[in-house]
């Protein structure tokens, strides 16, 4: 028999119970051909559970860049090496199974569905090829068909796709170059020589800004040099702001954030990072910046409004990657690579105590990261 | 408690009839003439659409952008104007939306690209005499006026004299009694016709020979069948239909084999073979009896070297500089390890060295003919820079980095081959690269090879006599003159020789097998095919594929002869030493085959697998789950890597069947 007592906590505690909340994401292991689904209560994170992609068995296929549907139905995960082609594959969140995949180029990287058309973009990064312009792979995720390659230029990275989903920007971290594309015309609308306005912005000549030899890949002897430099820049990460006035660029070359206006179409500030910043998230209210400090193996927090780095925090393991925020703003969900046969790991970060909540171990070289839902 | 404050009330008036004014403005379909159009190849169309409002109102205010979903087979332009390329199906998809309104409506249009008027009907193979009693396939071309040709045509024979010569509706003359008569094929409304003499058939008698009476499963018997005429006069140039019966000796299983248009006979099993030549309604038969092949021989296990932490991948074996047997073996998703091993004594195979490298696989390993340097490749770098690494063995118990390669290798090194101070490198799945490593510490890319097709693509290199073997998947196998001289090529300027592809696409492995005493020259073209996936952690998997007998004896024209194809298995690496083939069948672990004599058909339903040993570890990466990745013959003892649990020896004492007689043809 239930004593009124005990009615009284239930009727107490219920509230609590009802409104705590439940946060999903996807993550992929690049070094292990595995997606991992995690689940964080706000306390504590979890492997929900893990997804085996890829079809040559003993291949690493290498799952890189992760992407959901705005509908939350689907999600698609790109596969890097092929037979030379890579693939974007597209699986059911319900069951976690395989619905559909195409081919796309070389080495398909990071991608986003505009919800102004439903059509997917995903870079080929190309990042052990020539050095010449790749290309931005344009699918129809309904059908799974690749509709048109558009060629933009040396190892496109970071597909992102602007607020009211009519633009699509990367960054080519050879040639240093944001391409702007229209994506209802599927045509390349405006491009910018970061390097170029770089300099402008410091009031330097802009030939100093183009770095020969310090970039870590070096030209292939046979290639037709249509890449007349390597940038200084080395930008790897593109974002748009939530009020779509402005992106960001993730410099990894100069350790810094630009900040483009998009009217302008020119940088206009800059931000100094720690080492080799590489992926960046805005949070919803347009509030924080995440960016990952992949050689220093750091996660850091921007204020955006002041312009001001609020904090710095250590990741559990080397190789920080991508970034995923919770739609309340309240976490990020930063994926580690590790090292080796080290796993790698979500770092889970209050992004109101700044402080890393909770470290789940996932697959080898955990990267694409992307978030799902929340459940009450 | 919190309340909202009336002041703001207005705010939220504001935002519901924004998303009432929303969903209204929203409310709308995409209407179109029709939803599935047909247009002639390199005919327009308009595109008739339009957007009406819940009350069927047409909305200017929505823009439509139009896509197509088969760029090869149509294109659309702005405006909905398609325009059609070439015979297919495809789809354009409309995207209707308004200024401002995130949200958009979709439609699709599904375009049926027909052929244009058929205007060009061939007839490939003219016969330019016919025999009475012969029966020819007729081979038929339909074009359409873009020159398109129209796949599965409806196609209709007529003969204009049948008690001359009929035709059936697959267009295959029977020539009956000497006449002439018009055979005419149609389409539709266009139409060719030829005329076909049928003669007096000059064979009388047919006689038929073979080299043996009796043979063994495996063995190729050469029949011969001569035509002779009515003065007893051979006739040349007859063109002879071959085919058998039998019985097996087997109550159980039926006799089969396969036999050419040459008279070339194989068998499978053990049983009575009765071969047909025949010709315009003579014919000869001839008897064979086919015992069985009896090469089945036991294996002897020696030694194991369990590696249960980590998955293993390829090995190589070497005589070292001190005398000793060593072996260098890969590993598979795990930290970058290559172990060195002592395998002097087979029975006890000694791990001795470990060399580390930033890395999860390394998938191949091989040592330079001197035994002096090791080559491993890398893939899955954690800055994914990857490459190969170069190793003095000189001393395998204590294995030195010499130095490291990653200039357009980044990608991943797959396999890797040394050859005359060179490194052939596989680059990101698509090229080889050749590496001098004359200077060791300063390996210098000095040559590539790479195809020139659409989406290539290359798994592994191998070679032998100045020539390499590379394996393409979908574009097969790759002979390329690297400084054999065959071709004037050298490894800063490969010159490629001769290639042989094969429908599955499957091509993984290349190894070649010169036959001294038939004088015939194979390359075994093995696949790789996982379709039911790949267990990496627990229970076995169930791979598929086989190899591929390639006679490339006359470079200019090879020709696919056989194949060994091991039930529920899949096939992985290979090796031949003198005529013993030695296959990694993954799942099925160890296998040996007799290739002595001419190769044709199915060498495993032949009965020529001499040996097979299956490596089970109840403590392997996963447990009693065999998977043989490849074997290496060695001074009397086979040495093969198990991808779940290390390396093993073991010993095959081959007896030769005696009753095997080698012919040279």
């Amino acid at each position: 028999m239930i004593r009124k007592s005990q009615l009284l906590y239930l009727f107490l505690f219920l509230p609590i119970i009802g409104f705590s909340q439940t946060y999903f994401l996807y993550v992929a292991s690049e070094s292990e051909d595995e997606v991992a689904v995690i689940k964080f209560d706000g306390a504590q994170g979890s492997v929900d559970e893990i997804i085996t992609v890829g079809y040559q068995a003993t291949e690493i296929e290498g799952p890189h860049g992760l992407t959901l549907d705005p509908s939350g139905d689907f999600w698609y995960v790109t596969m890097a090496h092929g037979n030379p082609f890579g693939r974007v594959y597209k699986y059911a969140t319900e069951s976690n199974k395989l619905v559909d995949f195409t081919e796309l180029g070389i080495f398909p990287a990071s991608m986003q569905i505009s919800p102004a058309n439903g059509m997917l973009f995903c870079v080929n990064f190309n990042l052990h090829g020539k050095m010449v312009p790749s290309t931005v792979s344009v699918v129809d995720p309904f059908s799974m068909e690749e509709l048109k390659q558009i060629q933009t230029g040396a190892m496109p990275h970071g597909s992102r796709i602007s607020p009211d989903g009519l633009n699509h920007f990367s960054v080519a971290m050879m040639s240093g170059e944001l391409f702007e594309i229209d994506v209802m015309t599927m045509e390349i609308s405006r491009k910018l020589d970061l390097d170029r306005s770089l300099a402008s912005l410091n009031k330097e000549p802009s030939d100093a800004a183009v770095d020969h030899a310090a970039m870590g890949h070096t030209m292939n002897d046979e290639a037709p040099h249509q890449v007349s430099h390597h940038s200084a820049i080395k930008p790897t990460w593109v974002i748009p702001h939530p009020d779509g006035q402005r992106v960001y660029v993730a410099a990894n070359g100069k350790d810094m954030i630009l900040e483009i206006d998009l009217l302008k179409w020119e940088v206009v500030q800059t931000f100094s990072t720690g080492k080799g910043p590489y992926n960046i998230e805005i949070t919803g209210d347009g509030n924080k910046m995440i960016v990952s400090y992949k050689t220093e193996g750091t996660t850091a927090i921007w204020d955006l409004d002041q312009g001001r780095e609020l904090a710095v925090i250590k990741n559990s393991r080397g190789i920080t990657h991508g970034i995923t925020v919770s739609p309340d703003h309240k976490y990020a969900f930063v994926s580690v690579e590790g090292k080796g046969n080290e796993r790698g790991s979500v770092d889970i970060i209050s992004l109101e105590n700044h402080e890393l909540i909770d470290v789940v171990e996932v697959g080898k070289q955990a990267g694409g990261i992307v978030f799902w839902k929340v459940e009450e | 408690m919190s309340t909202y404050p009336y002041k703001y009330q207005w705010l939220l008036w504001v935002m519901l009839l924004g998303m009432a004014s929303n969903s209204l403005a929203q409310s709308f379909e995409i209407v179109i003439a029709s939803d599935e159009i047909e247009i002639p190849s390199g005919g327009d169309h308009q595109i008739l659409v339009k957007a009406v409002n819940t009350q069927n109102q047409v909305m200017p205010e929505v823009n439509f952008s139009f896509y197509s979903s088969t760029p090869q087979i149509l294109k659309v332009d702005k405006m909905g104007s398609i325009t059609s390329l070439k015979p297919g199906e495809g789809k354009v998809i409309i995207i209707g939306r308004m200024e401002g309104m995130k949200d958009y409506k979709r439609s699709n249009l599904w375009v049926h690209v027909k052929h244009s008027e058929a205007s060009d009907l061939k007839i490939l193979n003219l016969p330019s005499e016919v025999f009475r009693g012969q029966r020819i396939g007729l081979k038929v071309q339909l074009f359409d006026e873009q020159n398109h040709e129209i796949i599965n045509p409806n196609l209709v024979f007529e003969s204009s004299d049948i008690p001359v010569a009929s035709v059936d509706v697959f267009g295959n003359i029977t020539a009956h009694q000497k006449g002439k008569a018009i055979i005419k094929v149609s389409s539709g409304k266009i139409s060719t016709e030829t005329v076909i003499a049928v003669k007096k058939n000059p064979v009388t008698a047919v006689q038929l020979s073979s080299n043996v009476q009796e043979a063994i499963t495996g063995e190729v018997v050469y029949f011969e069948a001569q035509a002779i005429d009515n003065e007893g006069d051979f006739i040349a140039t007859i063109p002879f239909t071959f085919s058998f019966t039998g019985v097996s000796e087997s109550p159980s299983e039926y006799a089969s084999g396969m036999i050419k248009n040459n008279g070339n006979f194989v068998a499978d099993v053990p049983g009575i073979y009765t071969i047909v030549a025949a010709f315009g309604g003579r014919e000869a038969r001839r008897t064979l009896q086919v015992s069985a092949r009896n090469v089945t021989e036991k294996v002897q296990l020696k030694g194991h070297g369990s590696v249960s932490n980590v998955h293993t991948s390829d090995l190589w074996v070497w005589e070292g500089l001190d005398g000793r047997d060593y072996c260098v073996t890969g590993t598979w998703g795990g930290n970058g390890e290559a172990y060195f091993w002592d395998v002097t004594d087979p029975n006890q195979l000694i791990p001795i060295d470990t060399i580390t490298v930033d890395a999860r696989t390394i998938n191949d390993v091989k040592v330079s003919e001197d035994g002096k340097i090791c080559v491993i490749s890398r893939e899955g770098a954690s800055n994914r820079k990857n490459g190969l690494v170069i190793i003095d063995v000189s001393n395998p118990k204590e294995a030195a980095i010499i130095s490291t390669y990653d200039e357009g290798l980044t990608g991943g090194v797959h396999n890797v081959f040394i050859y005359k101070d060179h490194i052939y490198a596989l680059s990101n799945s698509e090229r080889y690269d050749i590496i001098s490593i004359e200077d060791p510490k300063h390996p210098k890319k000095v040559g590539s090879f790479e195809l020139d097709e659409p989406g290539h693509s290359i798994h592994d290199v191998w070679i032998e006599d100045g020539i390499a073997y590379s394996s393409n998947w979908a574009y097969g196998v790759w002979m390329v003159d690297v400084g054999n001289g065959i071709a004037g090529g050298s490894p800063s300027n490969p010159k490629p020789i001769a290639n042989y592809a094969y429908p599955s696409g499957w091509n993984h492995a290349a190894f070649p097998y010169h036959d001294k005493k038939t004088g015939k020259f194979y390359v075994i073209a093995g696949d790789e095919a996982f379709p039911n996936g790949l267990n990496t952690e627990d229970g076995p998997t169930i791979p598929a594929g086989f190899l591929h007998f390639i006679d490339f004896t006359d470079l200019e024209h090879p020709v696919e002869v056989a194949k060994y194809e091991v039930p529920g298995a899949g096939s992985h690496n290979l090796w031949v030493e003198g005529d013993l083939l030695y296959v990694g069948n993954y799942n099925a672990g160890l296998r040996v085959v007799d290739l002595s004599g001419d190769l044709m058909g199915d060498l495993f339903k032949q009965g020529r697998e001499i040996a097979w040993f299956l490596p089970t570890d109840a403590k392997g990466r996963i447990p009693n789950a065999p998977m043989t990745w490849g074997p290496q013959p060695h001074k009397g003892h086979v040495f093969f890597t198990d991808w779940n649990s290390g390396l093993w020896s073991v010993k095959i004492d081959i007896k030769k069947p005696k009753n095997i007689k080698v012919e040279k043809r």
